[in-house]
């Protein structure tokens, strides 16, 4: 155990060998709720067919055979690839295929945002700790924690983004874009494809989402900053750093936050798989075409195909954004092991 | 002997805590001239690191508040500076060496990121230089040293992170080159062999002896006209301290810099310093020149801190103590503040505050450099 390349990739391969019994536990739960819960839904796929048409759905869908069986019958296909189909035969994996990468940036932009205002905020809470500035603070990041996500969705689109002029959904203010969507993240597209208008056009689309996102979730990153900052700032090395002659800005966020962000990378792995689910209200409030709002349809469809290939991919998204943040965590502390 | 470095004039500092008020400082007042160590020792408690802390003002206000005085550092008052300059007088104005070499590196950085920092800041303002107070010194010689040992830091590192920077850093040398150069020197110069490997490793690879003459070489890489030593051995292990000191008296000798030396160690003052203060209770209570207040004490705190201190041919093998306790500085005795534990107290003491430090050479041709705040300077007795 120690520090050298061998030892990450030993850590990495550690963790993603894990990923197996996490997955398995996900897809055996997932799939006996949904099965369990609603045992035939052929009804509800079509209300309006008779009772011959239902029985023949049945046995198309395998519904008839004992849930054991079927929960085989899908784990064997899902090695194979073969992620299922929606009712309407839709195959499942290449809707998330698409669906994905529009979600993954919108957590990105969404982390961006919580990365760049909350961890300062954190710094200024600490900085003025117990005064004025610490209470503005508090009072920003507690009003955005205390906000239901839908709330806070809901209110930015009816009311903040008119007001602002900023577009409430979609990707572009057009689609489809007029270039080929190689990676499905709409602002990447438009830069691969040189095309900078359409580039801004999406990065103005995904302000309100990302904001929103951001702001229900910063309040985290704010208080472990602030409180971790509180920690470092009376130890010796941040006045021996003032004792240089650096500027207090310098001492800030050079020398304390460096030491201070340990604990807020942490928190910001959880917060980051926590945000992809987060995205299932915030994208379907803004038409956000990612998987939140293929999530949504998928459970209000009684496509279980669908809602259980998203739970595997939000587990394989918090699995692998702790990871991450384990992976930072001896990038910034070098007294940190990779085990 | 020229302007002094540092005035401290009738300097007080109370910690305003919730509803308490601690008279951390009372009515301090002492003067470095250029070239010459000032110690200053007390028992733990008696104001000493609030007094080296509030110099370059790296005191948080609040909790602390100066009620009084001045702080003059090469004619400049510290007190009314505008914040935003404070940092152009540290680094090359005033240097600092901190109690806890644990503590006082930062752990995420390597040793030369840390000490280059330092270098590069003194750098700038030679280049450029401000209208703030700076050294008035020559710069000193600080490529003395050990010959440098040549290790190359790539074959000393397998493949490891710290390697891998180890070896950019090795690449990454000439592009540095005079500041590498000048971080080597002056870690030659704080007697660390290998300065190369040194250099590339992070603090918590080092130990607490190597970790201060780090520090030692940070803080001169500033060429400070003040430097002001907060307890530096006080946090090392007995040998280790040995060695320190011996280091910072031969640096003493070589680097003409003034210094400001805060221990509660009084074996350690009476090697370093020329003058020497004695503080009790946020007060100072005598000053002068150290031979002087070593053989003549004009304070009976003196006399009390110099009997308890371990001499080496002692009779009965027994050690004195000081009876009770240091006071609490929020109610602190009326009169003089040390009257409660003192041997020669009377009636008086204990509504009189005593004089400000006045003179008492008593003894024929003594300085009259040798203050004391004692009401009865002239009866106190110089332990034997």
């Amino acid at each position: 155990m120690g520090r050298s390349l061998t030892d990450l990739a030993v850590f990495v391969a550690k963790r993603l060998l894990f990923l197996i019994p996490v997955l398995f536990g996900v897809i055996v739960i997932t799939f006996f709720f949904t099965h369990v819960a609603v045992s035939n839904p052929c009804a509800v796929w079509f209300p309006r067919a008779k009772a011959a048409q239902l029985a023949q759905c049945a046995i198309t869908f395998g519904l008839h055979q004992p849930l054991y069986v079927q929960f085989f019958k899908y784990t064997a296909n899902l090695i194979d690839g073969n992620w299922g189909n929606s009712p309407a035969g839709v195959p499942v994996l290449p809707v998330i295929a698409v669906a994905l990468p529009a979600t993954l940036e919108l957590v990105l932009a969404s982390l961006v945002l919580m990365v760049l205002i909350g961890i300062p905020l954190g710094v200024v809470a600490a900085q003025y700790s117990g005064r004025l500035g610490d209470h503005l603070v508090r009072i920003f990041y507690l009003s955005g924690w205390a906000t239901p996500t839908y709330l806070g969705a809901v209110v930015a689109a009816i009311l903040v983004g008119p007001f602002l002029g900023l577009p409430t959904g979609g990707e572009y203010t057009s689609t489809p874009p007029p270039f080929a969507q190689v990676t499905h993240m709409s602002v990447v597209d438009a830069l691969l494809a040189g095309n900078l208008p359409w580039a801004g056009d999406a990065i103005v689309h995904l302000i309100l989402p990302a904001s929103v996102l951001a702001f229900v979730n910063m309040g985290i990153a704010t208080r472990m900053t602030r409180s971790s900052m509180l920690e470092v700032l009376p130890l010796d090395f941040v006045n021996s750093a003032r004792m240089k002659g650096l500027s207090e800005f310098i001492v800030l966020y050079k020398h304390a936050l460096r030491n201070a962000l340990i604990s807020t990378t942490t928190v910001l792995g959880v917060t980051a798989g926590g945000l992809l689910s987060g995205t299932v209200v915030v994208e379907e409030v803004f038409a956000w075409p990612g998987i939140g709002s293929y999530a949504f349809s998928a459970i209000t469809g009684y496509n279980f195909s669908g809602t259980i290939g998203v739970v595997i991919v939000f587990a394989i998204g918090v699995v692998i954004a702790n990871m991450i943040a384990d992976i930072l965590y001896g990038v910034l502390d070098p007294r940190v092991e990779w085990r | 002997m020229g302007e002094p470095v540092l005035e401290v004039e009738h300097l007080s500092i109370d910690y305003v805590v919730g509803a308490g008020r601690f008279h951390a400082l009372t009515d301090v007042s002492l003067r470095v001239d250029p070239g010459r160590v000032v110690g200053i020792v007390g028992e733990t408690g008696c104001g000493k690191s609030t007094l080296a802390r509030a110099i370059p003002r790296l005191l948080p206000q609040p909790p602390a508040e100066v009620t009084g005085g001045r702080i003059r550092f090469l004619g400049t008052d510290l007190l009314s500076y505008p914040a935003w300059k404070l940092p152009f007088v540290r680094g090359t104005g005033i240097g600092m060496i901190f109690q806890e070499p644990l503590n006082s590196l930062n752990p995420a950085y390597r040793v030369y990121d840390q000490v280059a920092e330092a270098i590069r800041i003194r750098r700038g303002r030679d280049a450029s230089p401000k209208d703030v107070p700076r050294s008035r010194v020559e710069p000193f010689d600080y490529s003395r040293g050990p010959p440098p040992v040549s290790t190359s830091s790539a074959l000393a590192h397998p493949l490891t992170v710290g390697g891998l920077a180890a070896r950019s850093a090795e690449r990454a040398k000439s592009a540095r080159g005079a500041t590498w150069d000048e971080a080597l020197d002056f870690l030659r110069l704080v007697r660390i062999n290998d300065p190369e490997t040194i250099l590339g490793l992070y603090p918590h690879e080092l130990s607490g002896g190597m970790r201060q003459r780090i520090m030692i070489a940070m803080a001169l890489s500033g060429r400070p006209a003040l430097l002001i030593a907060d307890e530096p051995t006080s946090a090392l292990d007995v040998t280790i301290q040995a060695q320190v000191l011996t280091l910072m008296k031969e640096l003493i000798e070589e680097v003409r810099t003034s210094i400001l030396f805060i221990t509660h160690d009084l074996g350690v003052v009476a090697e370093m310093a020329d003058e020497l203060g004695v503080m009790y209770a946020g007060h100072l209570v005598e000053y002068g020149p150290v031979e002087e207040v070593f053989h003549h004490p004009r304070h009976p705190y003196t006399a009390a801190l110099l009997k308890s201190s371990p001499r080496r041919y002692k009779a009965d093998g027994a050690l004195d103590s000081i009876p009770g306790a240091v006071p609490n500085l929020s109610r602190l005795p009326t009169g003089c503040s040390f009257h409660p534990r003192c041997v020669l107290a009377r009636p008086e003491c204990a509504s009189d505050p005593g004089p400000p430090l006045v003179p008492v050479g008593t003894t024929p041709g003594a300085p009259a450099t040798h203050l004391s705040a004692c009401l009865f300077a002239s009866d106190v007795e110089a332990p034997p």
